[in-house]
């Protein structure tokens, strides 16, 4: 009878070694070792057997040091998956219990207990187990290999399942045997054997390869660890062969046994054989006493630190890269990359995205198959917002209970990869960290890219010797300007938003500065900026404010930030302070906890775009866009092309910015001018019903904001509606400093009224009551106004006017919220009130929750 | 009522859910232990008062009668899709977040099905109600692997008083099917007309992001007869030709004439103001914008109608999470938040409706939640402005949005989505720049591009 030949069918080759243990003696319950060698398993099976043409390269899915569940969502999938042959391999650690049949696939977390009548296994999969879900596979054939100790007791277990027809198992050692993994560095005996076989020529049945496997190993003469010689079993039901592999002919020359479809191979006669005369009989069932619980694959605790060794090289390397998951149950040939998820600072999103897309097409992120290795989305938040988050805020990252508090909505995804501007945010996260966060940091040594923060001076009023524009302190620079320049004016980026802004403020406060006299420095109409692109593309909306205007910003951005849309900006020169630290992007991997489904794979597919962006790829992208090289010399990456402002060689660049020193300044920035005064008004009329409810309704909103603010801040809430002849508004949270639970309690118990608002009304109270509790210091104040807008046509000609006149005189910056899209258009009524007052116009179309969680911290202080 | 007895009924649906694995299979989950079911969802941003969230109160509210032990949690993820979609795969891939329901964007069903982090479902799940375009995005390699949760598609937006006072007679656009030429006439007529404020005769999304890939889809299926640029299996199979009809196609639409220059930088926000701020007279758009537009003009200003040629489907579809410990009280919770009931309310809400009963059945009403229904308080003030029918549904929703999400195309069906519409987008990029090459160049640069980036 001919052998089953697959080829054509849609088979697949499930590869699983588990190399490395989670727990390992001599911690109690661990098992003896991590297993180097089977890593060569994996890596020479996968080369070889595409090359037999059973296999097609997209075929063969490898699975490394996979947990259980895991290991059984690999085993669903390729059981799913094939119709034609299947063949799972499997090594790693095996034991046996000493009071029933069955052999445990020892996986990654497995441990083993000891108890007194028998031991048990967790964390490992028996070999029934595999079985039985392989009896729901399609597959017309299954092949299974097992290299690991006791592997032959799972022909008992074979003999004994019902359905084991289509089942053809492999094993490498007899019963009740445990065997040497042998070296480090190679294969163990069992499988180099079974892959010098498989990548031999000619064509290979599994009944000729168990054969000449057994003949290989008896004369290497290997003996078991009980001293037994070592011998190989298998088991088939009679006539069951398989093809397992028919390389293409290297020579032209006669086949060895011709057969008229060319389809059986040299092996066709032993395949013949009755599967009893391969064996040479079963191993006797010995006495269960003999079958002990030991799984002991030889190899021992001194292999542990030499793995972790080995890891690390591959991890710097950006090596060892075997998908994980090619997991594909459908005709295309390239399976979902792994995805990583990476987040950095605001103003160094456009070039780690440019990297980003860069890397996706490149061929370090390609496999031979011309498919991706990874999937990489680049997304930023404000930097003390991630810094927070990092810091304290994991476990809701990773599990958010509540709508107030939620990062995966207001941060954004939990990074795989965080790339903040300067390495400085990493020991903040770290020092200040809770002990109970749920994400670890590694960072890199070296930074990617380097970028000073300059004062970029108009041409028309800079400075013209070069020996000025280097060398100095901000304040002196800044003294020379005014000096030069009485009309000049200086702005600043929001420095909570993004670290270049609070590097800025590092030199702007120097040494014994009052951060307010410092702020009053940089004051401006309006919100800051919040990135220092937005703040170059802000300055020309007024042609007047851009050409008198110095900012404070990034040197790259006098390359990248010159197009704006719409508006051409004036020319600037760079001068560098000797006291500000510049940009420095870090890499930094974040490993979540219970976040290893995926093993290894996301750690190399991090190392990978790391080496990347570290090396001339990454290089060219910061190049292109203006940065310097991170190492010492602080060189221009792109030394041909100096922009126009930038001088080649600045020296002497400052160092690195310091934990503290930024900590501080972030706080004296909050302080700067002391606590805040926040007036919320919640429009609360019966148009309000339809946007009241859940995180993004009118309530919800509010509350999330409420983060921004601490004990020291004073805030009150009003409930807007009510015309007429009546009061505008209701109280709902007294004037004045609150705890969170307390505020949050008085807006749960808001309600919506069965009333219209009067926005005109409501309006001009609350600037005349802010206006009133301003007038003696200088503290931060603001108006938000929570709306539908429903209610403006109460709002339209002079009632307008005059709320815009009473918002340009009172000072106080009025945040619009419009839970409507557009509400914010041009020549809208929040739009227009917003502008007057100097304040903010968010509407729907905006990320309203995080937007106006920004705006009442840039008031409050904040909890320390 | 329909609900029951379509949970009484979803006992053994589940069961086969539980066998997906292969028949006969013994591995099936053990018996589940109540608890926590969380949905992960992209943050709603189009102010649909949280109806999302009132259907799942009214689950949870329904298991604590029933004391069953099982209680949903709403999980809000970042409004820009691009994060939504990097967190989902991240988290599932890894496991750094643990979620048993996520709402998937259409496009993202077959990668998540092909990479296995979410389950088939019994077919049954997706009844006969369910409109037959939408129900197709819910299934990969023949399985379903979804179910359509609400739906969206491209339709046009236009202003009916300027179409008046150029002298065009029949201002409802939505009687009779329109075409693309039918159109360039009435921008003409604006055209001449030159209202205040007025600069083009159109906008529309052609920002280099999801939207610019819409527009485009649109364009290439209008100008080719059952274009799809993927097979079934999600093999790249399109022509230079077909694409180079494509681009001609596009090009024309976009040319100087009549399209506002700032449409090439919008996404839905700009293009959605420039309509308003009365810029232009037309705007391709998706359902939501209903709503909102009636909130700045009126029944006599306002006037929408199918998109002329063919309209991308849109829309979000729920699945069970390959991790989820209690896959069959998910999936159970998925039959409620799709049921007849639930898609009645989003509709109300201003989602487009993935159900025919809900556009057809009068008899049918929202009474989930407190406020979807467009009750007016007794002061006059109502909750929305969106004019509605006899039996409270949006008035455009049954002769208008049903029609065209019948007729809707799906973008292209790949588990490699991300790359393609990246690629797609950046190459069309092209014809948006200063110097567009010719239809025939570009649709060859976008072949051997989209073949890099969906390989055989």
């Amino acid at each position: 009878m001919s052998p089953f030949d697959p080829r054509g069918k849609a088979n697949r080759a499930l590869l699983v070694g588990v190399s490395e243990y989670d727990v390992r003696k001599p911690t109690p319950h661990g098992v003896p070792g991590d297993l180097p060698a089977v890593r060569h398993n994996l890596d020479r099976l996968k080369e070889v057997l595409p090359g037999g043409r059973v296999f097609g390269a997209h075929e063969v899915t490898v699975v490394r040091s996979p947990y259980q569940h895991d290991f059984q969502r690999a085993l669903r999938t390729a059981a799913e998956e094939a119709e034609g042959l299947l063949l799972v391999y499997f090594a790693g650690h095996g034991a046996v219990p000493s009071a029933a049949n069955e052999l445990f696939l020892q996986m990654r977390g497995a441990e083993v207990y000891r108890g007194r009548q028998d031991s048990v296994f967790p964390g490992a999969e028996m070999f029934t187990t595999v079985l039985t879900m392989l009896h729901a596979s399609r597959a017309e054939r299954i092949v299974v290999v097992l290299d690991c100790c006791y592997a032959g007791n799972a022909a008992f277990i074979w003999e004994q399942f019902p359905d084991r027809r289509r089942v053809l198992l492999l094993m490498s050692v007899q019963a009740n045997n445990r065997i040497d993994a042998g070296d480090d560095g190679t294969p163990t005996p069992f499988t180099k054997e079974l892959a010098e076989l498989l990548a031999s020529e000619g064509e290979l049945t599994f009944g000729g390869l168990s054969e000449r496997l057994r003949d290989r190993m008896r004369a290497a003469g290997l003996r078991t660890v009980r001293g037994e010689e070592w011998e190989p079993l298998s088991r088939t039901e009679p006539q069951e062969d398989v093809l397992l592999s028919a390389p293409p002919k290297r020579v032209v020359a006669p086949p060895d046994t011709g057969s008229l479809d060319g389809r059986s191979g040299p092996h066709r006669e032993e395949s013949e054989r009755p599967p009893g005369g391969r064996t040479r009989g079963r191993s006797p069932r010995l006495p269960r006493r003999f079958l002990r619980a030991l799984g002991a694959w030889f190899g021992g605790l001194r292999v542990v630190s030499r793995i972790a060794l080995v890891l690390l090289a591959l991890a710097t390397l950006g090596l060892g890269s075997y998908g994980l998951s090619a997991l594909r149950t459908d005709g295309s040939s390239c399976a979902p990359p792994l995805e990583l998820r990476v987040l950095t600072d605001p103003d160094l999103e456009p070039t780690v995205t440019a990297a980003a897309d860069a890397y996706l097409t490149s061929g370090d992120n390609t496999d031979g198959d011309g498919c991706r290795r990874t999937g990489i989305t680049v997304y930023s938040a404000g930097a003390a917002d991630a810094v927070n988050a990092l810091r304290r805020q994991t476990e809701v990252w990773k599990e958010p209970h509540d709508e107030d508090t939620n990062p995966q909505r207001d941060i954004g995804p939990q990074p795989d990869v965080w790339i903040p501007a300067s390495p400085a945010d990493v020991a903040r996260v770290t020092a200040g960290q809770d002990t109970d966060n749920v994400a670890r940091l590694e960072a890199a040594e070296q930074p990617l890219a380097y970028s000073p923060v300059v004062l970029a001076v108009p041409d028309d009023i800079a400075v013209e010797p070069l020996g000025e524009r280097t060398g100095q302190p901000l304040a002196v620079l800044l003294k020379q300007l005014k000096a030069r320049a009485e009309q000049s004016q200086v702005r600043r980026p929001d420095p909570e938003f993004a670290d270049a802004a609070l590097l800025a403020t590092l030199g702007l406060y120097g040494t014994g500065t009052d951060p307010a006299r410092a702020e009053r420095q940089v004051a401006q109409a309006g919100p800051p900026s919040r990135t220092a692109a937005d703040l170059l593309c802000a300055l020309p909306d007024d042609t007047g404010v851009d050409s008198r205007t110095a900012a404070l910003v990034p040197e790259f951005l006098l390359r990248t930030g010159v197009g704006c849309d719409r508006t051409t900006r004036a020319p600037r020169t760079a001068e560098y302070p000797d006291d500000v630290p510049g940009v420095e992007a870090t890499f930094v991997r974040v490993r979540w906890d219970d976040a290893d489904r995926d093993g290894g794979e996301r750690d190399r597919a991090a190392a990978r775009f790391h080496a990347w962006l570290s090396g001339d790829g990454g290089r060219a992208v910061f190049a292109r866009d203006g940065f310097r090289s991170a190492s010492h010399g602080r060189e221009l990456l792109d030394a041909r092309d100096v922009a126009h402002g930038v001088l080649r060689d600045p020296s002497p660049l400052t160092e690195a910015a310091g934990r503290q020193a930024m900590e501080s300044a972030l706080k004296r920035y909050r302080r700067a001018n002391g606590p805040g005064r926040v007036l919320y008004l919640l429009d609360d009329s019966g148009s309000m019903s339809g946007l009241w409810d859940g995180p993004s309704g009118g309530p919800g909103l509010l509350k999330q904001s409420l983060g921004g603010l601490g004990g020291a801040d004073e805030y009150g809430v009003w409930g807007v509606s009510g015309t007429g002849g009546k009061r505008p508004y209701e109280e709902l949270l007294g004037f004045g400093p609150h705890s969170r639970k307390e505020a949050e309690r008085a807006v749960d118990a808001a309600t919506v009224r069965d009333a219209e608002a009067d926005p005109h009304a409501a309006l001009l109270a609350a600037l005349d009551d802010m206006r009133g509790r301003g007038l003696d210091d200088d503290r931060p104040q603001l108006v938000v106004y929570i709306t539908d807008d429903e209610d403006d046509t109460r709002l339209t000609d002079g009632n307008l006017d005059d709320v815009l006149a009473r918002a340009r005189s009172a000072k106080v910056p009025v945040t619009m919220v419009s839970l409507v899209s557009g509400g914010c258009d041009r020549g809208k009524p929040d739009a227009r009130i917003s502008d007057a007052s100097g304040g903010r116009c968010l509407d729907a179309d905006d990320d309203l929750g995080a937007g106006l969680t920004d705006e009442v911290a840039r008031t409050g202080m904040g909890e320390d | 009522m329909g609900v029951r007895r379509l949970l009484a009924g979803l006992g053994c649906l589940l069961l086969v859910a539980a066998c997906t694995g292969g028949g006969g299979s013994r591995s099936g989950p053990a018996v589940e232990v109540p608890g926590e079911i969380v949905v992960a969802s992209g943050r709603d941003v189009t102010g649909k008062n949280g109806i999302r969230e009132q259907l799942i109160d009214a689950w949870n509210r329904q298991q604590d009668k029933a004391n069953t032990g099982y209680h949903a949690r709403l999980v809000e993820l970042p409004g820009s899709a691009d994060e939504q979609r990097s967190q989902l795969l991240g988290a599932l891939q890894s496991g750094s977040a643990s979620y048993d329901v996520v709402n998937l964007d259409v496009t993202w069903v077959p990668e998540f099905a092909a990479a296995r982090l979410v389950r088939a479902l019994p077919a049954s799940m997706i009844g006969g109600d369910v409109i037959k375009s939408v129900a197709s995005t819910a299934s990969w390699g023949g399985k379903v692997y979804a179910v359509p949760f609400n739906s969206d598609v491209g339709l046009l937006y236009y202003r009916r008083d300027w179409l008046a006072r150029a002298g065009v007679q029949q201002t409802d656009l939505s009687r009779s099917p329109l075409t693309w030429s039918q159109l360039d006439a009435l921008m003409s007529d604006v055209n001449d007309l030159d209202p205040k404020g007025y600069e083009k005769a159109w906008t529309t999304q052609l920002a280099g992001y999801e939207g610019r890939t819409v527009n485009a889809v649109e364009a290439f299926a209008s100008a080719v007869d059952d274009f799809s640029l993927t097979g079934s299996d999600g093999h790249y199979d399109a022509t230079v030709d077909e694409l180079a009809q494509g681009v001609a196609e596009l090009r024309r639409r976009t040319e100087g004439a009549y399209l506002l220059p700032d449409a090439v930088h919008s996404d839905e926000a700009a293009s959605m103001g420039d309509f308003a701020a009365g810029r232009t007279a037309f705007l391709r758009h998706w359902p939501y914008a209903y709503r909102t537009l009636f909130q700045t003009f009126g029944e006599q200003q306002l006037g929408v109608a199918p998109l002329p040629g063919r309209a991308v489907l849109g829309g979000q579809n729920l699945a069970v999470t390959e991790s989820s410990p209690r896959a069959r009280k998910a999936a159970e919770l998925i039959a409620y938040l799709t049921g007849k009931q639930s898609e009645r309310c989003l509709l109300d809400a201003g989602f487009a409706a993935t159900r025919t009963s809900a556009y057809r059945d009068d008899g049918l009403r929202c009474t989930t939640g407190t406020s979807s229904a467009p009750s007016a308080s007794p002061t006059g003030e109502r909750a929305d402005s969106m004019p509605r029918d006899a039996a409270g549904r949006p008035k455009y929703a049954r002769p208008i949005l049903l029609p065209a999400l019948r007729d809707a195309v799906q973008r292209p069906r790949t588990p490699l989505y991300g790359a393609f519409t990246q690629t797609f987008t950046a190459q069309l990029g092209a014809l948006f720049g200063d110097s567009p090459p010719e239809d025939e160049k570009l649709a060859a640069d976008l072949d051997t591009a989209l073949r890099k980036a969906l390989p055989d």
